[in-house]
């Protein structure tokens, strides 16, 4: 047998494998495990402020982190504007006009300081909030991707995680505006990653129907977590860092277990037949929010599998959601132009 | 022929990143579900978006007040 044929035959053999103790490990469900967990009752929140002023598509949104910006979240639409808002007041805190206005992700830095985009342009682009002429400009533009970006997020001033339609994710420095590490393995488009609360993992989640968890400093993937039948959009860590979220064009959402190494809940209903975009926890990590391409957003009790609410108001696709870093509020973007804020 | 030796690196590259993957320590679901279950009870109640809020003053939120007289 030549070399090829006896790497594909090994190949097969250690899937095998993996799936094999995959099933080892797994002596029970999680319904199962949880049954004695109290029931939470019907969540319902409202709207509590609507943000308008984006003149087309919402693509993207991401809150701010640091307590100085806590309040601040930033958004993206293809009108070719990024914009950073106070969610109190409503106000616009900047607006910031694009080079390229096909713009699909959007990250706050954790400082505060910068925010960073990019699109079919293939660039990340990095733009200083608090420069010395009191004006907001662009501080770094990351070319190198061959593919669109489809999501951006800082580990801290000076590094940001990229993933990109060309079937890659990479690390780059942005002092220097090159790529440190380039994270290589899917064998589809990667749509979504989400930075571990320790930072020093990400997972990405792809076309190829698979999520990958990477080590950010060796540049290697750890695991690859089969089970979704199509298209993953989003992904999010639950709050503990060993386990995360995805939503996918499937239809459904799925909890995977990184040190158990699989799928442990899927999040569905026959009547849900569209598909998600994105995933974010609540603190506690019991709700698992999804925003769905039939224009609401469903709130999922993570441990019973079971719906517990659903936010409704937009008038087109929710295109991203996010839940702040105290957990107070919840942000949900969408294609009709509006953003809503909810608790 | 440099369709097969890239074919080949491909293989071996895949072939590999399996042998990392079949090897990694996995712990049982009930053990994992566990944790999982701990951090959610440790943090429920700091979860307003879970638990609510105790009056709608503690929410940063809240629909602002008409104007007041002061």
């Amino acid at each position: 047998m030549n070399e090829l044929d006896s790497l594909r035959q090994e190949a097969e053999t250690l899937k095998n494998a993996i799936r094999d103790a995959r099933k080892a490990a797994c002596d029970t469900s999680l319904v199962q495990a949880t049954s004695n967990m109290e029931p939470i009752g019907r969540i319902q929140m409202r709207t509590r402020r609507t943000l308008r002023g984006h003149l087309a598509k919402i693509y993207a949104m991401h809150w701010g982190s640091d307590s100085s910006v806590c309040r601040n979240l930033v958004s993206a639409s293809q009108d070719g504007k990024l914009i950073v808002w106070d969610s109190y007041t409503t106000n616009k805190v900047h607006a910031i006009p694009l080079r390229s206005s096909w713009v699909m992700t959007c990250a706050y830095a954790p400082s505060g300081s910068f925010v960073a985009c990019g699109g079919l342009d293939n660039i990340c682009s990095i733009y200083s909030l608090k420069t010395r002429e009191g004006n907001v400009r662009v501080s770094r533009e990351l070319p190198g991707h061959t593919g669109y970006l489809s999501c951006c997020r800082f580990l801290d001033d000076n590094q940001i995680v990229t993933s990109s339609g060309d079937m890659s994710c990479a690390l780059w420095d942005i002092e220097t505006g090159q790529q440190c590490t380039s994270f290589m393995g899917h064998t589809g488009d990667v749509m979504s990653l989400s930075l571990a609360p320790d930072m020093r993992t990400f997972v990405s989640g792809a076309c190829d129907a698979s999520a990958k968890l990477w080590d950010i400093r060796e540049g290697s993937c750890k695991q690859t977590f089969p089970g979704h039948e199509s298209d993953i959009n989003a992904v999010t860590f639950f709050p503990n860092g060993y386990a995360f979220a995805t939503g996918s064009d499937d239809a459904t959402c799925r909890l995977f277990d990184i040190r158990a190494d699989q799928e442990l809940a899927m999040y569905s209903h026959d009547n849900i037949i569209c598909g998600i975009t994105s995933v974010a926890f609540s603190k506690s990590g019991r709700l698992l929010l999804a925003g769905y391409d039939d224009f609401n957003c469903n709130v999922w009790d993570s441990m019973k599998t079971e719906r517990a609410g659903i936010l409704a108001g937009h008038d087109n696709r929710v295109s991203c959601l996010g839940v702040t870093e105290d957990g107070m509020a919840v942000a949900t973007g969408s294609w009709d132009s509006f953003l809503r804020i909810w608790n | 022929m440099d369709m097969m030796i890239s074919n080949l690196q491909q293989q071996r590259q895949v072939t590999e990143q399996l042998r990392r993957e079949a090897a990694i320590k996995r712990i049982s679901v009930s053990q994992a579900v566990l944790e999982i279950m701990k951090y959610i009870t440790e943090h429920e109640q700091e979860d307003c978006l879970l638990v609510g809020f105790s009056s709608q003053k503690a929410n940063p939120f809240r629909e602002k007040n008409s104007c007041t007289l002061l």
